[in-house]
Formats: structure tokens, sequence, C-alpha cells
């Protein structure tokens, strides 16, 4: 049944780009997919800790910055360069999941935000290594994990590719979110005093939480980097962490595809909006304000309230209906 | 033979704000025994239990566990060594189911069959019924038992409980009085119960400690405190 | 060389100081980290330079504070109070939001391009200073710095908000059950900690050009000031402050490709050693 449910969306995410005529608006979605898996990656963080991050864009840039490096430099393949460089995100996430987690959840995001600025300023800097303001052009191979690059560069096919990463993701993230270690993580954010007198030991978890969603912001951040073919400071900069926190806080936590809903109406925002006002942004602000205080699980939040509403309008019929009979 | 208490607090020192909340309070408890602690307000109980339970660091003095000192281990380390505690102001998990948060307990407490042990915790403070429940849905009387019931699972050797009462009415408190002694004498459960009831301390208890500013005043069987006129003139006054 | 780095450290940890303990101070009796500070430093300056134009710079740095001073209370009538009993995180969340809005318009009324206010005449020279040229601005914004902390410390020691405010910082709950009008206070101190976020502004203009996105440096670098000074305390931010200006000045000229790590290894270091920032448990 569950699995049912992936291979549906499976097959629409593979037919939606033979629906979409125009070219724009492709590119649109297939950006916004991107996005999508960053705030993802922002979105767990909150679900699972209560943790807010300003910081994120750090995984999301350097995860490109790495890539492009381990192929220059040491000549890796495409494959092993991306492998490596998540593989590296993750270990270096935990050991500073573990100092960050150490002081009170509220000024979390203080911190990231320091360590989100401390990336950028320095990549700013490195003129040399990191090509400075200008960024680098990433040389990818011909084919990459087996795939022609062409397919990366289309936005129609790399919507394919996104769209399965994204599936594969969510479906691993919700395999683990139920079991033990998500009832765990999910007792550690209701009440971390109490949980640490039922024996819960409660900052490795949140270390490997705050691991995981750099992973998955990582991997956002690789497939950008070989979509645009590019890397530049920009990526990493804080307004970028707050754009996938605004997404994030759109779409809502609870379910995991909130996030995913938030980036599409981000950039719908963004592209329809910003072509009336130039002050989009702070219309975005004043949305982001109205949900927070009014609907805290955000656009999927609710999509499902109206959806339940409509299910138990539903079975009051239909026992209305049983009613009449009897 | 001397007989070793199985839990023991000695000379025990807390600061607080720069106040002495605690005052060199020395207690032992044998295995098996529950063990009431009375005091006015301000006397100390709360700050008792938080020194003893890792919660709040101690200025002096020790914690004993079956003759092994805990004065200096981490919370987890503690309840790994079946120190368990309850809170005054109820403290659950408010977004978890009611099972589930019980279950995680014991299966954190290392049961044998954490299943078997939450759902028959449940049970006993008939908490069975709404153990799909969300907890923050709860009503307070049964949040007070789920508190208790996260505290009860995995058979702790020692089970500190910080005004478990608070708020019940009386039919509530009495008959979840009766729940805890039965609980406590099926699983050769050590308790230390603070409680502001004096009838539920006196009806359940072995033995009863009096603390007043921060110090013992007065230790016995409920019917020696009861009797006792210091204990009379500090804290219960003519009402008893 | 020694010299002029210790002084322009010092220059800097004075308007860190001032805006990070408005930012301290909002946070200890609030608790509410707010993310809109470094827009309303960034307002501030924009405030002052208009005011600047229309009068002179000694109006903008009198009345640009008492205007974002008005503004923190109604900031604190029209947000904080009626989002006190959320989780702090929903808070958080509305003063990002809050931030966007301000960055925006700001951009409307402003423009885009960046301002600046000239230094007044009267501080226009420089003395000499341990054999080197020192600009009589910067020197004035030291004592600025050092003016407004001794007034925060006279104004918290000795009056009786002040009191409140000390005891509220360390028990909350306790003190609103004092009988205090702690709502007032509470207005109070998000205007007084609103005004000095934009007496920094004012303060750091004729040294920098005004742009809207110039509040997020120094929201990053208060931000690290209080969380190394322990959050919401006002002793510990000072001290950070002091720290985090020398360590930004030494680095910039002798450590150059490490300047913009040197306060974030700072603030692990610091984070690692004592989880709850220099103030210690005073959470």
């Amino acid at each position: 049944m569950l699995h049912f449910k992936y291979l549906l969306w499976l097959a629409v995410g593979v037919l939606l780009p033979q629906l979409v005529g125009s070219a724009t608006l492709m590119s649109l979605l297939t950006q916004s997919l991107i996005y999508a898996l960053f705030a993802l990656g922002v979105g767990i963080l909150l679900r699972q800790c209560g943790l807010v991050s300003f910081g994120h864009a750090a995984f999301f840039g350097i995860s490109g910055y790495s890539v492009a490096l381990l192929m220059r430099d040491l000549e890796l393949g495409a494959a092993s360069a991306i492998v490596l460089t998540l593989v590296a995100l993750a270990i270096v996430a935990f050991l500073l999941g573990l100092v960050v987690s150490r002081i009170p959840g509220i000024a979390f995001g203080m911190l990231t935000l320091a360590i989100g600025q401390t990336v950028y300023l320095s990549a700013l800097k490195s003129r040399e290594t990191l090509g400075g303001a200008d960024g680098l052009n990433i040389n990818w191979p011909s084919s990459i994990f087996g795939l022609d690059v062409r397919l990366f560069y289309d936005p129609a096919s790399m919507f394919v590719i996104s769209w399965v990463v994204m599936l594969v993701t969510i479906y691993l993230l919700d395999r683990l979110f139920r079991s033990r270690f998500g009832s765990i993580t999910s007792a550690i954010r209701d009440n971390e005093e109490r949980a640490r007198f039922i024996g819960l030991h409660v900052m490795l978890p949140k270390a490997v939480v705050y691991a995981l969603s750099a992973v998955v912001s990582g991997l956002a951040g690789v497939l950008s980097a070989i979509y645009t073919g590019f890397i530049s400071p920009e990526t990493l900069h804080w307004s970028v962490s707050g754009t996938a926190l605004i997404m994030t806080i759109l779409g809502g936590v609870r379910y995991l595809w909130g996030p995913i809903l938030g980036a599409i109406f981000y950039f719908f925002v963004k592209e329809y909006v910003g072509e009336l006002t130039d002050y989009w942004m702070a219309m975005l602000g004043a949305v982001v304000i109205f949900i927070v205080v009014f609907a805290p699980n955000g656009v999927s939040g609710l999509l499902m309230q109206l959806q339940e509403r409509r299910q138990k309008r539903k079975q009051d019929v239909i026992v209305r209906r049983m009613e009449v009979r009897s | 033979m001397i007989q070793v208490p199985f839990f023991s607090v000695r000379d025990l020192v807390v600061d607080y704000g720069g106040v002495r909340a605690i005052d060199g309070v020395h207690l032992e408890i044998n295995k098996g025994e529950i063990r009431g602690l009375i005091g006015p307000n301000g006397a100390g109980k709360s700050t008792f239990i938080d020194a003893v339970t890792g919660r709040r660091i101690p200025t002096a003095g020790q914690v004993q566990l079956g003759g092994e000192d805990i004065t200096q281990l981490a919370v987890v380390a503690r309840r790994m060594r079946g120190v368990s505690r309850s809170f005054q102001r109820t403290s659950i998990f408010h977004d978890m189911n009611v099972l589930e948060q019980v279950f995680l307990a014991s299966h954190q407490a290392q049961a044998k069959d954490p299943e078997r042990d939450a759902v028959a915790i449940l049970e006993e403070l008939d908490l069975l019924q709404y153990a799909d429940w969300r907890a923050g849905d709860l009503g307070y009387g049964q949040q007070r038992r789920l508190d208790l019931a996260l505290a009860l699972v995995g058979s702790p050797s020692v089970l500190l409980l910080d005004e478990p009462m608070a708020g019940l009415t009386v039919t509530e408190s009495r008959d979840l009085a009766q729940h805890l002694k039965r609980l406590a004498r099926e699983r050769n459960v050590t308790v230390l119960l603070v409680e502001h009831d004096m009838e539920v301390v006196f009806g359940i208890s072995d033995r009863v400690t009096v603390l007043e500013l921060g110090k013992p005043l007065a230790e016995g069987t409920p019917d020696e405190i009861r009797a006792n006129p210091k204990v009379r003139e500090a804290y219960l006054g003519s009402a008893a | 060389m020694l010299g002029i780095s210790i002084f322009n450290g010092l220059v800097y940890g004075s308007l860190l100081i001032i805006c990070a303990s408005g930012l301290a101070m909002i946070y200890g009796l609030r608790r509410v980290v707010n993310f809109a500070h470094g827009a309303l430093y960034m307002l501030g300056a924009y405030i002052g330079y208009t005011l600047s134009l229309y009068l002179n710079i000694w109006f903008a740095l009198l009345l640009a504070p008492l205007a974002m001073g008005m503004i923190g209370v109604l900031l604190d009538k029209a947000v904080f109070r009626p989002l006190q009993e959320r989780d702090p995180l929903s808070v958080l969340l509305v003063t990002f939001g809050l931030l966007l809005v301000i960055e925006d318009l700001v951009r409307a009324f402003w423009g885009r391009g960046s301002l600046s206010i000239e230094v007044p005449a009267l501080l226009a020279d420089s003395i000499e200073l341990f054999g080197n040229p020192t600009p009589l601005y910067r020197l004035a914004v030291i004592g600025l710095g050092v003016g407004s902390m001794v007034l925060i410390w006279a104004w918290l020691r000795f009056s009786r908000t002040g009191l409140y405010v000390r005891a509220a910082s360390t028990d909350p709950l306790t003190t609103a059950m004092m009988g205090v009008n702690t709502e007032r206070v509470n207005a109070l101190v998000v205007g007084v900690g609103t005004a000095l976020a934009g007496l920094a502004g004012v303060a750091a203009a004729p040294m920098l050009s005004l742009a809207p996105s110039m509040g997020a440096d120094v929201l990053v670098d208060s931000f690290v000031v209080v969380v190394i000074g322990g959050l919401g305390s006002l002793g510990g931010a000072l001290i950070s402050a002091i720290l985090l200006g020398q360590v930004q000045s030494f680095g910039t000229i002798y450590l150059p490709g490490l300047s913009a790590v040197l306060p974030f290894l700072m603030m692990i270091a610091i984070l690692i050693w004592r989880p709850s920032g220099l103030a210690g448990n005073r959470v």
C-alpha cells in the first residue's frame, strides 16, 4: 500500500514534464524541486528536533565547492567526488551537531547563522582556491553515475532525476522516523528534560538528525551544482538559508512533503508576484508571520485539515443515511 | 551483621541562589521501603529530590545506591542504575501518544519485555483505554498518572515521587495512593514520596521523615510522627 | 600598528556592545531571540540619515534612537506581548518575517543605493594619540559606548525598574508574582533595547555607507556576542563584545586569511569550554 503510493507519485513525476508546455514553467519547476530538497533538509531538523537553522546554505553551497575541488584538484571521478563529499559532510555536520546541540535550542538559530556567514565570508575571500566572488565553473565529465550529463542540464529530464532523488529521500526518511529513532527524537524535541530522566542520551540523536539534514541539503547542493554547472559564494549567503527556511515554514513540517510544497509555492510567488511588485519579499515576510501565528503547520497542514474535514463530512453523510434507513 | 541501607543520602548540602536550601540531610532507606518526606513549604523537599536525581548539583554530601556513590553521575547514568522520578509540575511528552512514550521509557530502562511492561503499567494506572491518545489531549488527572507511569516502567530500584497527588481531588489521590502502594510492593521498589497530603503519606509510608528549613526535624513510623510534639508544633499545627 | 589595531577593535567593540546589549536585554526579559534586531539597527541608521539631512547629525543621534524606542514599544505591544504564551520558536520566526518586511520597507522609502552621513564638523579632525593620527569621531564612538554602558548599568543598579529587570532575567515567574506591572516594564525594556539598536546604527553611519542589507553583519556579530557572553547576560555581553572587537581587528591585520573564521572559532571554543557562555548558568 505504502509502496503503491510511492509508485503512483513516481509516475506523476515522470509524466509531469510531458504535460508542461512552457519552457519557463519547466525550468521554474526544476529549480523549485532542487530547492525543495534543500528545504526538506532544513525541515527535518525542525520537525525532529524543533531546531531552526539559519545556516543551511553552508551545506548547500559547500557540497558544490567540495565536488568541484575534488574533481579539479584530486582528479576524482564525478561519482566518487559526490559520494565522498556527502560522507565528509555527514561527519563534519555530526561533529558540529555535537557542539551546537549543547546550548539551549533557542540560541541554535543564532549559532547556525554565525556558522553560515563564516563559511560565506571565507569563500568570498578565498580568491585563489575558490575563485572569490566569481565562484567556480565546474567541468563535469560526459556522464555522471552512468547518466549522460546532458540529461542533467535539460530542465525536463533534470526534473525527473531530482524527483526520483527526492522520492527516495522521503521514503528513507519516513522509514527512519517511523522507527524507534523517530520516537527518541520526538521525545527529545517534546521534553528534553523528561527525555533524560527516562534514560535518553539527548545529544547524540540531535547530532545525527543535524548530520542527516546537512546531507539532504548537501544532496540538493550537488544537484544544483550539476544543473547550473557553476558554484559561487552567493549560494552560501545567509539569505539563501533564510529562503530555505521560508519554504519550510510556508509548507509546514508535520508532513515530510510540506517543505516541497513550500518550495514550489515560494518560486511561484517569486515569479508571478515578483512581476507585479519589487517588494515581494515584504509580502513573503508578511505571509511567513501570518502562517507562523495562525497556521503553524503551514500549507500542507491546511490541506490535510481540509481533507480531514471533507472525509468527516462524508462519514457524517453515511451515518445520517444509515440513521434514515433504520 | 550490619545491614547496609539500600539507598542512603549522607550530609547533603545544597546552596541555591545564595540560600542554603538543604543543610545536612541524612537519610537511609531499606530495600522495598516506602518513605514519606514531609515538611512545610520551603522546607527544601523538591530541592532534595532534584539533588538526589541529578537535576541539581549538590554543594556537598553523598548519595549512595546499593553501596555505590552516585552523587556525581549524570541523569541518564542514574536512570540506568534504576533511579527514577516523577515531577511536581507534570512532565510528559505532549505530542506523543501514551503507549509510545511509556514503551520508549520502558525500553530505555532495559525492561525484559518493554511492551508487556508498558501495557501492565498503563493497565494498573487506568490509562490503557487512552493508549493511542495524544498525551496533550488527556485530562489533568490522567496526565499526572502518565507522569507516574513514565517513572514506574522498567522496574526502577528507587523511585522518587515529587508530589504525585498535586492538584488531584481527594478521591483521586486516595485511589492513586493505593495503586502506588500495590505497585511498589509487587515490584519491590524503594520509594521516597514527597507529598503535601498528610493522610496519603501517613496511609502508605513505612516510615516518615520531616524536613524543616532544609534540616531533618524528625524521623519515625507514621504513628510516631503523628505523636511527635516537635512536628505538631512546627508543621501540623493545631489541625492535626 | 598595534595601537591602531587595539583602537579600531575598541571602536567596533563599542558599536557591538551598544547593539548587542539591546539584543541581550530583550532576550533576558522577553525570552525572544530577535532576528529583526539587525534590521532595526539599519532602520535607525536610515532614520538618522533623514534627520541629519533636515536638521543635523546631533539631532539625528538624539532623535533617531528616540524614534526607534517608540517603534520598540510598539513592537512589544503588537508582537511580543500577544505572542508571549507561544513557543519561543514561533516568536523567533515572526521576528524573521519582520526582518524581511523592514528591509523591503526601507528599500521602498530610501531606495536600493547606498547613502552616507557626513562626520559632524566638530569631530571631523584627527588628534595625535600614542603617536598615531586618530579620528576624533572614532574616539567619540568609544566614548558613546562607555557612556551608554555606564548609563545602562546605573539604570539597572539604582532604579526600581532596573531592580525588576535584573530579577526578571533570573526568574521571570517569581518576579511576575511579586506584583510589578510587568507589561509596562517589558514594553519599556524592549523600547530601550530597540533604541540601542538604533543608536548603534546612527553612530555607525558616518563610518560606513548605508545599505538595506547592512543589518546582517551586525546581527551575526551581535549573536556571537550574546551567545559567547551567556544568553541574556549584559555583563557577559560587555566582555565578549570587547573581546570580539579585538579579535576582528587583530584578525584583519595579522591573519587576513582567517579573519572571517576567527569569531566563529572563538565562539566554538568558548561553547565547548562553557556551554552556557561566559556568564555561566544565568540562562
